[in-house]
C-alpha cells in the first residue's frame, strides 16, 4: 500500500468516525422527530376548576339517562366512550356502590347520583364521583373526585385525591386530607387537622363554629376606602437592615425591607409590604396591600390583610385573622401554610406543599 | 503574552464555572417562583404595549391574542406602538379598535427617532397605569400570561418583570431548531437559575412588565440604547428596584428563519450590551447604591458576556503565538491535566447547560442536535466579535448606532 493511499485512507477512516457522531444529529434533522414548539397551552388559564369543567363535559352525556333514572326511581351501569364503567344512582341506594362479593370495600364505578347521597363509612371511590345533590360522606373514605352541584360534606378522617368542587359549600370533618384542586363557589369550611393543598371559595373558613362563621368576615377590623389595587401605587420606603414598626403606629406608603420585619400590634400599613427575611405581624395589625417574605411569615391573631399574601416558604396564620374580603378576594400562597381555626380568607389559599389547619393553642 | 492569555483563561473559567453553577443549581436546587400561584387579587389597572413597526404579518395574531386573556377587560388596555410603519400594520390596528371598542387605544407614530426604545418612550403619554406590560408584535400570549405577568407588581420591591419566551418555528430549519435549543437554555436553566440564587434575572422587553413608578425614577425609556431591555434591567438595578423572572409565563416568538437575520439580531444584542456595560459596568461594582454584592458580582458578569466573544478570539489567537514562540505555559503533568480537565469539562459547559434544559423541558429527540451548536456558536462569536470592532472604530468612523427590525416570517397575514 502507498504513503498515499494509507493517508487517504486514514482521513476517510477519520472523516468517517466523526460523522458517526454527528449520525443521531443528522438523522433528527432530516426526521425532526422532536421538532415541534414546546406545548404552551394557550387556552389554560389555571383555572382551579379546569378538571371539574373537563368531567362534568365528559359526564354530560349521562345526564339524560339520569333523569330518567331518577323519574322511575332505578339504577342503571353502562360503559363510557373511554371505557371506564358507570352507576347511575336514580334513588339513594348506596348498597349498589359495591358489589355484593366485594372483599374491600371498593367502589369502580363513575357514580352519578340524581339525589341526595349518604356515603357509607370506609368506601374507597376509584373512579370520579358526581353528585346532582348534597353529597354526604361517611368516615374515612377515599374519593378520587368530586363534582357535585349542591354542598358536599366529607367525613372525618376522609380523603379526596384529585379534586372537588361543589356549586354550594364544602365542609370537611376533623382530619380530612385535601390533595389538589378544592372549590366551591360559596364557602369552603375545614375543620381542625385538615391537609390541604389549593383551596378556591368565596370564603374559606377554618374551624369555627357555626355561630361565629356568619359574623366571620363581615365585619373587617378595618376598612379600607380604596381598592386594594390601588395599592401598589404607594409610594415605598426601602430599608437595608431589619425594621420594626411600633404598636398602633400608622404607616402610609409601602415598606420593603432587606432584612426582617416586624409590624408592631394594632399597626396600620396602609400600602404593601415586603420583607426579605423573616416578617411578624403582631395581633390587630391591619395592612391594606399586599403582605410578601422571601422567607417565612407570622401573622398574628385578629390581623387584617387586604391584599396577596406570599411566603417563599411558609406562612403561619393564627387565629381570628382575615385575608382579603368578600368584595376583594386575594391569594394566600406558599409552599406550607399553617392555619389556625378561626380564620377567615376570602379567594385561594394555595399551599403548593402542605397546607394544615391546626387547633388554636 | 502569557499572563494575558492567562487572564483570559481565568475569565473564561469564572463563566464556565458560573455556566455550571447555574445549571446544577436548576437540576437539583430551591426553585423560585414565589408569584405564579397569585390567582385571585383585586387586579390592577394595567397598560399593555404592543411594538409595532411594519408588522402587518404578525400583529393580528397579537391583538386577536390579547383580546381572549382572562384579564378583567375594564382593566386592561392595549396600545399598539405602531412605529412609523409603511405596511398594512395601521390598518389592521384600526379595524380592531372597530371591533373592540374602549379596549385597544392605538398610538401611531410617523416620525421622531428611531428605535423601540424612542417608540416607547413617546406612547407612554398614553399611559396612565402603574403596571405596564410590553410586548414585541410577533409574540402570542395565551389566556392566562397576563394575570401572571402582573402578580409580582404586589410586591413593592419589583421594578420589572420578565416571562419565558418560546419559540413556536422551531421545525423551520437547522438554525430555528439551534435557537430553539438556545432559547431553552438561556430561559429555562439561565434566567431561572438567577431567580432562584437573587441574582439579576435579565428584563427582555418583551412578554415583560414595568411599574411605571420605577420607570419614572430611573429617567424613563432611554432611547439611545440599542438594547432598552438591557439598559432597563440595570438602571431598575441601581435604583433598589428587582427585576424578576417567571420561568412558567410561557409566550410563544417567531425566531429569525435566515442567518443573515440572525447575524444583525446578535450583532445589535452585542452592541447594546456592550453600550450598558460601558454605561454601568464600573458603577454596578464599586458604586454606592442598593444592589446586593452577588448582585453586583453577577450583574457583571451577565455585562460581560458579548464581550467574552472576542476575548475569546483574542484566546485562541494568543495560544497560537505562545505555542509558535516556543512559550510552554504550565509544564509537564500539570499542563496536560489542565488541557485534559478543560476539554472534558469547560468546553461542554454551555452544551451541559443546553442538554438541562432540554431535560427540564421534557423535550428528547432534540437533544440529538446538541453538537451542531458548535456552528451556530461559531457564527455568534465571530458576528459578536464583529459588532465589538465596529463599536470600537465608531468614534474614528463616524458610523452612528442605528436600530435594525428584526424580519418576520409568518405568511398568514
Amino acid at each position: 500500500m502507498s504513503a498515499a493511499l494509507a493517508t487517504a485512507g486514514l482521513f476517510a477512516l477519520a472523516g468517517a468516525l466523526f460523522l458517526l457522531s454527528l449520525m443521531p444529529a443528522i438523522v433528527e434533522l432530516r426526521l425532526k422527530r422532536d421538532a415541534q414548539a414546546l406545548n404552551v397551552i394557550q387556552q389554560y388559564a389555571g383555572d382551579i376548576r379546569h378538571f371539574s369543567f373537563g368531567f362534568r363535559s365528559y359526564a354530560s352525556d349521562l345526564l339524560a339517562s339520569l333523569e330518567r333514572c331518577v323519574a322511575s326511581g332505578e339504577t342503571a351501569t353502562g360503559t363510557l366512550a373511554h371505557g371506564d364503567q358507570y352507576l347511575l344512582l336514580g334513588r339513594a341506594d348506596t348498597a349498589q356502590l359495591l358489589p355484593p362479593s366485594a372483599s374491600e370495600k371498593t367502589c369502580d364505578f363513575v357514580v352519578v347520583a340524581g339525589t341526595e347521597l349518604t356515603v357509607p363509612h370506609g368506601i374507597t371511590f376509584v373512579k370520579e364521583l358526581y353528585a346532582s345533590r348534597q353529597l354526604t360522606g361517611g368516615k374515612n373514605c377515599t374519593y378520587r373526585a368530586i363534582l357535585s352541584d349542591d354542598a358536599v360534606r366529607l367525613g372525618r378522617a376522609s380523603k379526596v385525591i384529585r379534586w372537588a368542587h361543589a356549586a354550594k359549600s364544602i365542609h370537611a370533618e376533623q382530619d380530612c386530607d385535601l390533595y389538589g384542586r378544592i372549590s366551591s363557589e360559596i364557602e369552603i369550611d375545614l375543620q381542625v387537622g385538615c391537609l390541604f393543598q389549593r383551596l378556591h371559595a368565596p370564603r374559606i373558613a377554618f374551624g369555627l363554629p357555626a355561630a361565629q362563621k356568619d359574623s366571620a368576615g363581615a365585619l373587617p377590623l378595618v376598612q379600607p376606602t380604596e381598592p386594594i389595587s390601588s395599592f401598589i401605587a404607594a409610594g415605598r420606603r426601602l430599608v437595608d437592615g431589619d425594621l420594626e414598626i411600633p404598636a398602633r403606629e400608622i404607616v402610609e406608603g409601602s415598606i420593603v425591607t432587606r432584612g426582617g420585619l416586624h409590624i408592631g400590634a394594632g399597626a396600620q400599613i396602609l400600602g404593601s409590604v415586603k420583607s426579605n427575611h423573616h416578617l411578624t405581624v403582631d395581633s390587630g395589625a391591619f395592612v391594606a396591600g399586599s403582605l410578601i417574605s422571601a422567607t417565612t411569615m407570622h401573622i398574628g391573631a385578629d390581623c387584617q390583610i387586604g391584599g396577596p399574601v406570599i411566603a417563599e416558604h411558609e406562612i403561619v396564620i393564627e387565629s381570628g385573622s382575615r385575608c382579603g374580603t368578600f368584595d376583594r378576594p386575594t391569594t394566600v400562597s406558599a409552599p406550607v401554610i399553617a392555619v389556625e381555626e378561626g380564620v377567615v380568607a376570602f379567594g385561594t389559599i394555595w399551599a403548593r406543599h402542605e397546607g394544615h389547619a391546626v387547633a388554636k393553642p | 503574552m502569557i499572563y494575558c492569555l492567562f487572564a483570559i483563561v481565568a475569565v473564561i473559567s469564572l463563566y464556565t464555572a458560573r455556566h455550571y453553577w447555574f445549571t446544577l443549581n436548576r437540576l437539583f436546587g430551591f426553585q423560585r417562583h414565589p408569584y405564579i400561584d397569585t390567582d385571585t387579587a383585586d387586579w390592577p389597572q394595567v397598560t399593555i404595549l404592543v411594538a409595532a413597526h411594519n408588522e402587518e404579518k404578525v400583529i393580528s395574531h397579537i391583538l386577536a391574542a390579547l383580546m381572549g386573556v382572562n384579564y378583567p377587560p375594564e382593566k386592561m388596555l392595549v396600545v399598539p406602538v405602531n412605529d412609523r410603519s409603511t405596511d398594512k400594520t395601521r390598518e389592521i390596528i384600526d379595524r380592531f379598535c372597530q371591533d373592540h371598542p374602549g379596549r385597544i387605544r392605538p398610538f401611531h407614530r410617523t416620525g421622531g427617532k428611531g428605535g423601540k426604545a424612542a417608540a416607547l418612550k413617546d406612547a407612554m403619554e398614553l399611559v396612565a397605569t402603574e403596571v405596564i406590560l410590553i410586548f414585541d408584535a410577533d409574540y402570542i400570549p395565551g389566556t392566562g400570561l397576563i394575570k401572571q405577568l402582573v402578580a409580582p407588581f404586589f410586591d413593592p420591591e419589583v421594578g420589572g418583570v420578565m416571562g419565558r419566551v418560546v419559540p413556536l418555528n422551531v421545525g423551520t430549519n437547522l438554525l430555528t431548531r439551534l435557537l430553539d435549543l438556545e432559547r431553552s437554555g438561556g430561559y429555562q436553566v439561565d434566567q431561572q437559575a438567577r431567580m432562584n440564587l437573587h441574582l439579576v434575572p435579565q428584563h427582555g422587553g418583551t412578554v415583560a412588565g414595568v411599574r411605571l413608578s420605577a420607570l419614572r425614577e430611573i429617567g424613563g425609556w432611554n432611547d439611545d440604547s440599542l438594547t432598552e431591555d438591557t439598559d432597563l434591567t440595570y438602571r431598575l438595578l441601581l435604583h433598589g428596584w428587582k427585576t424578576v423572572y417567571q420561568n412558567r409565563s410561557e409566550c410563544y416568538e417567531e425566531v429569525p428563519e435566515t442567518w443573515q437575520v440572525r447575524i444583525k439580531q446578535i450583532m445589535r444584542w452585542a452592541k447594546g450590551h456592550n453600550q450598558a456595560l460601558a454605561s454601568y459596568g464600573l458603577r454596578l461594582l464599586f458604586g454606592k447604591h442598593r444592589a446586593t454584592l452577588r448582585e453586583r458580582i453577577d450583574g457583571f458578569l451577565l455585562l460581560g458576556v458579548y464581550i467574552m466573544a472576542p476575548v475569546t478570539l483574542l484566546g485562541w489567537l494568543l495560544a497560537l503565538g505562545v505555542f509558535y514562540e516556543g512559550i510552554a505555559p504550565l509544564h509537564g503533568v500539570i499542563a496536560l491535566l489542565s488541557i485534559t480537565a478543560y476539554s472534558a469539562v469547560g468546553n461542554f459547559a454551555a452544551f451541559f447547560e443546553i442538554a438541562a434544559a432540554a431535560r427540564l423541558d421534557y423535550t428528547r429527540q432534540r437533544i440529538c442536535l446538541l453538537p451542531f451548536l458548535i456552528l451556530g456558536f461559531g457564527v455568534s462569536i465571530f458576528s459578536v466579535s464583529r459588532a465589538f470592532v465596529s463599536q470600537l472604530m465608531a468614534p474614528f468612523t463616524g458610523a452612528q448606532f442605528h436600530w435594525d427590525k428584526t424580519e418576520r416570517f409568518r405568511t398568514t397575514p
